[in-house]
Formats: C-alpha cells, structure tokens, sequence
C-alpha cells in the first residue's frame, strides 16, 4: 500500500485525468460556442464567426447589465473591504468565548442557504424600499463577501507577530501609526486576496440577485439568467465567455499574489 | 487592558452593525413570517409538512443530496489520493484544475451542461455514434440533468477536505503496515481508509449540506419536474407571494442544515483548519 502496485497506481492516475477532465473541459465548451455563426446554439459550432460579439456590444441591455455587474462589485468590495478589515483584527483581540461567537455571526452568511439569505434580504428590501437598486444589491452582496474578507485577512494577521506591535508601543507610537507602519505591510496580501474573492462572488452572483434586480439594478447574471428561460440565444454564450475571461483573469492575478483561496469558497 | 477590550469591540462594531442590519433582521423578519400568516401559529409549517406534494418535494432534496454526496465522495477520491503523491508541476496543474471551477459561476456551469446535455447536443451524439442508443437520450430537464450538473459544481468541496486530511497521513505507517507482512488490501482497509474518514466525513457534510440548499443548477437543469426544497420557496415567493409559507419552508431548510452541522462538529473529528487552513 505504501507503493501502489503499478496496475492499481496506473487506474488512479488515469482516473484522477478523467476526473480533472469532467470539471474542467464542460466549463470551457461554451468557449467555442460564442463563435457560433448560425443563429441558434450548436456545440461545437459548423461555422465560426463575431457576429454574437458584434451583437452583445452593440446591444443595449447587455452593456448596461455588464456595467452595473461591475459597479455593484466593486461597491460590495468596498463595503465588504471596510467592515470586515477592522473586524478581522479586533476578533484577535477579543477574549475566545467572544471571538468564537463573532466567528460565528461573521460567518453565517457562508452557513445560512443563500436562497434563505435571498428571500429574507429581498422581503426587507421590499419594505424598505431598497429593492431594485444598486445600493440595495451592493450591501447584499457585501454580507456574502465579508467571510471571505475576515478569513483572508485573519490569515495574514497571523504572520504579524504581536510583540512587534508591543514593540511599537512601548517606544511610544499610536495605534494608528502601528497599524499604518507595521500591520497593514504585513497584511497586504490577505487585503488583496480579499478583495479578490469579494469582487468575484458579487459578480458571479446569481441567487439574491434574482430576486433584488427589479429594472434598476440587472447585473450580468441576472440577464444570463433570464435569457436561458427565455430565448436562449447565442449572445448568452458570448456574456458566459466573458464571466470566464473575467475570472480567468482573476484566478491568475491571485496566483501571482501568492494568496490562497482557502477553505471555503461559493 | 480594559483598553484593549473596548478597542477590540469598536473595531468588531462595523461589521457587526452591518450584518444585524443587513442579514440577521432580514432573516428574523424573513422566519417571523410563518407564524404571523391569515392562518397564524404553526400553521404554515403545518400545511408544509402535510402535503403531499411538499413531502415529495422534500424527499427529493433529500434524495439528490445523498446521491451527489456519494458521487462526489467517489470522483474525490482518486483526485485526492494522485494529488498527494505529485510534485512540482503536474501537482500545481492538478490542484489548479480542481481550484478553476471555483471562480467560475454556477450559472455559467450549469449553462455549459444545458448545452452539453441538449437532445441534439454532443453527448447524446456522442453516445448515439457508439451505439449506445438509438434515439436522443433525455438528459436535460430532469433529475439526470441535476445530478450530474450538481455533482460538477460541488465535486471541488469534497476534493479539498479529502486531499487535506490525506496529505496528513503519515506514510511510514503505511510502510511499518507492509513491513509487518501486511497485505495492501489489508492495508489500506485497516490503516489508509480508517486515516482517511475524517476528510471523507468532512467533505461528505460539506457537500450534503450545500445540496440542500442548492437553487441555480436544479432550477435550470431539473426544472418542475425536479422540484426541490429551494424551488419551492423560490416559487412561493415569485409565483404564488405565499410569503409565510416561503418563512415555512425556510426554516425548514435553516433548521435541517443547522442540526447536521451541529451533528457533524460534535461527532466528526473535523479538521478544524478546514475553513482556515
């Protein structure tokens, strides 16, 4: 067991292929078809073209659903940035029946379904009047996207070590200065990452969205989403090659940074 | 140190405030709803938990869960094992290829196997050129579709928690077992598997737990004639404005989910790192 014989090592390695291969290559299959020239969907197409390209810049909808998309993602990333930076590190500080419960509270919106989180956000939106606006989904998404930020950030706070920050105090220096010249270099990093991850979970969110849009705030997936119900034409490929780009781009850009897309993800 | 305390509980304060306003209201609100309906009291989770047609939908979530659970848990498997015993790039390519699907979205994943999975699309194709069947099987729209969509957006929550606790593994054991003249199988029954169970356990809750709640991929691939739990609260939402029996079926999901996961801390030697590792 210690060294599979070469038979059995052979079935694991190739059925390990196979399994990558299932969760990679579907992914990629709508690539090809955004280049479809015929104007209903084949997989792969017969003949290539941009014309689905041409049709979903020059449409109006499209462009105004792939620029609230963005707006609202980096609204919620500012929000999720703002609240959950300052809480990552005053979690360190609190005695640990306090911390665990905090833990808890910030990170429920990971644990509760979101299709819950959807209809009681949407039900409030309503009542308050916030349905079907960009401020309404920014927040939503934001509560979404602060876990990731305070597990992101509490990893990087475990590298600075605390009697430097003692250290700094004891020569006299503010808190603010401490944090400015000691703890924020340190947690650059899980800052990024953060903001990453919080950026690519309001984009690519779908659930709440569904629900929030209303006509004033139709993001990128929420026009995916009704034009499979309902027309279910090849632009739709061409919007989920881009969502793939985006995060394509994503993806490598926190490889690079060197952080890690820890534990749990949506 | 009182200092300390109070600034620990001022930095904590935004995101605190935050999330009262923004989820734990909302949700409060949300779940107050089903017992403030005409009918009031228990009402609502009555009539849910009575129907027919509601104890079918609820048998079908739970059916979906465990059978994308298990497939999961199979696919993982060798996934996890290879990934311990690579290095260098072919390791990086691998845990990449099971890393990917996590930025994507789950609509445009479950969009891809919507054109896979079509009548005309190319697995029936492919299958109708090998023989396999003479006419287009039908793939989409039913619980076919769902389990296999489902299993592809949740097959990297079970890779993770299994790779982990295989990676933990000391492998001399392994060595000390085969050096004392046992056979592999023996092995791996009685040393490798009983090493494993936790990141099975672990990645098996995981998954379960987001089955039950999934919306997107059963929405689209199963449609009504899969209905499951979140379907149905969608639908009462949406189409019907039953508000107090969405609240009911709400706490129903909130309720399942809470007590398997209290379950699973308190029984499975979860790795606590998992959430941060």
């Amino acid at each position: 067991m210690s060294q599979l014989s070469p038979s059995l090592r052979w079935i694991a390695y190739a059925s390990a292929n196979l399994v990558i291969a299932f969760l990679v290559l579907p992914i990629l299959a709508v690539i090809p078809t955004s280049f479809n020239q015929a104007s209903f969907i084949t997989v792969p197409p017969t003949a290539w073209s941009w014309r689905w390209y041409e049709a979903f810049f020059q449409d109006i909808e499209w462009q105004s659903a792939l620029w609230v998309s963005i707006q609202i993602a980096v609204l919620a990333t500012l929000i999720a940035l703002a609240a959950g930076t300052p809480a990552a590190i005053g979690l360190q500080r609190l005695p640990p029946r306090l911390r665990a419960a905090m833990t808890g509270l910030f990170l429920a919106p990971m644990i509760v379904p979101v299709i819950v989180s959807a209809v009681a956000i949407y039900r409030t939106a309503l009542d308050i009047g916030l349905n079907g606006t960009r401020i309404g989904m920014a927040l939503s998404h934001a509560a979404l996207a602060l876990p990731f930020v305070v597990i992101n950030i509490g990893i990087a706070l475990r590298g600075v070590d605390s009697r430097w920050l003692q250290a700094a105090a004891g020569l006299g220096a503010t808190p603010w200065t401490i944090f400015r010249t000691i703890t924020l270099p340190n947690i650059v990093p899980g800052l990024v990452g953060g903001a990453v991850f919080a950026f690519i979970t309001s984009f690519d969110e779908v659930v709440i969205a569904v629900f929030m849009a209303g006509y004033g705030a139709k993001t990128l997936p929420v026009k995916i989403w009704e034009s499979i119900r309902l027309e279910f034409t090849p632009v739709v490929a061409v919007a989920a090659t881009l969502m793939i780009l985006l995060a394509g781009i994503l993806f490598i850009l926190a490889r690079m940074i060197g952080t890690k897309r820890n534990g749990v993800t949506v | 140190m009182r200092g300390d305390r109070l600034n620990a509980l001022l930095l904590i304060l935004p995101a605190t405030a935050f999330l009262l306003l923004w989820f734990v209201v909302p949700l409060c609100r949300l779940l107050a709803l089903a017992f403030t309906g005409e009918a009031g009291g228990f009402e609502s989770l009555w009539t849910l938990l009575s129907s027919n047609v509601y104890q079918r939908v609820l048998g079908n979530t739970m059916i979906v869960a465990v059978i994308v659970t298990l497939l999961t848990l199979v696919l993982a498997w060798p996934v996890a094992y290879v990934l311990t015993r690579l290095k260098g790039i072919g390791f990086m390519l691998m845990l990449y290829g099971v890393l990917f699907p996590f930025w994507i979205s789950v609509l445009v994943r479950t969009f891809s196997w919507m054109l896979l999975l079509e009548r005309n699309g190319p697995i029936n194709r492919f299958l109708m050129g090998l023989g396999v069947t003479d006419q287009p099987l039908a793939l989409l729209f039913n619980e076919t579709g769902v389990l296999i969509g489902m299993t592809h957006v949740l097959l990297p929550y079970a890779v993770l928690p299994l790779f982990s606790a295989m990676n933990r593994i000391d492998r001399r054991l392994l060595q000390a077992s085969d050096g004392l003249g046992a056979a592999p199988l023996d092995t791996f029954r009685r040393v490798y598997l009983p090493l494993s169970l936790p990141g099975l356990f672990g990645g098996g809750t995981f998954v379960f737990l987001l089955c039950l709640g999934f919306f997107i991929t059963p929405a689209l691939l199963g449609g009504a004639n899969a209905m499951t739990l979140s379907m149905l609260i969608s639908s009462f939402v949406t189409d019907r404005l039953a508000w107090s029996l969405a609240a009911a079926g709400s706490i129903i999901l909130l309720a399942i989910v809470l007590v398997l996961m209290g379950l699973a801390m308190r029984l499975l030697p979860l790795d606590k790192g998992m959430f941060a590792k």
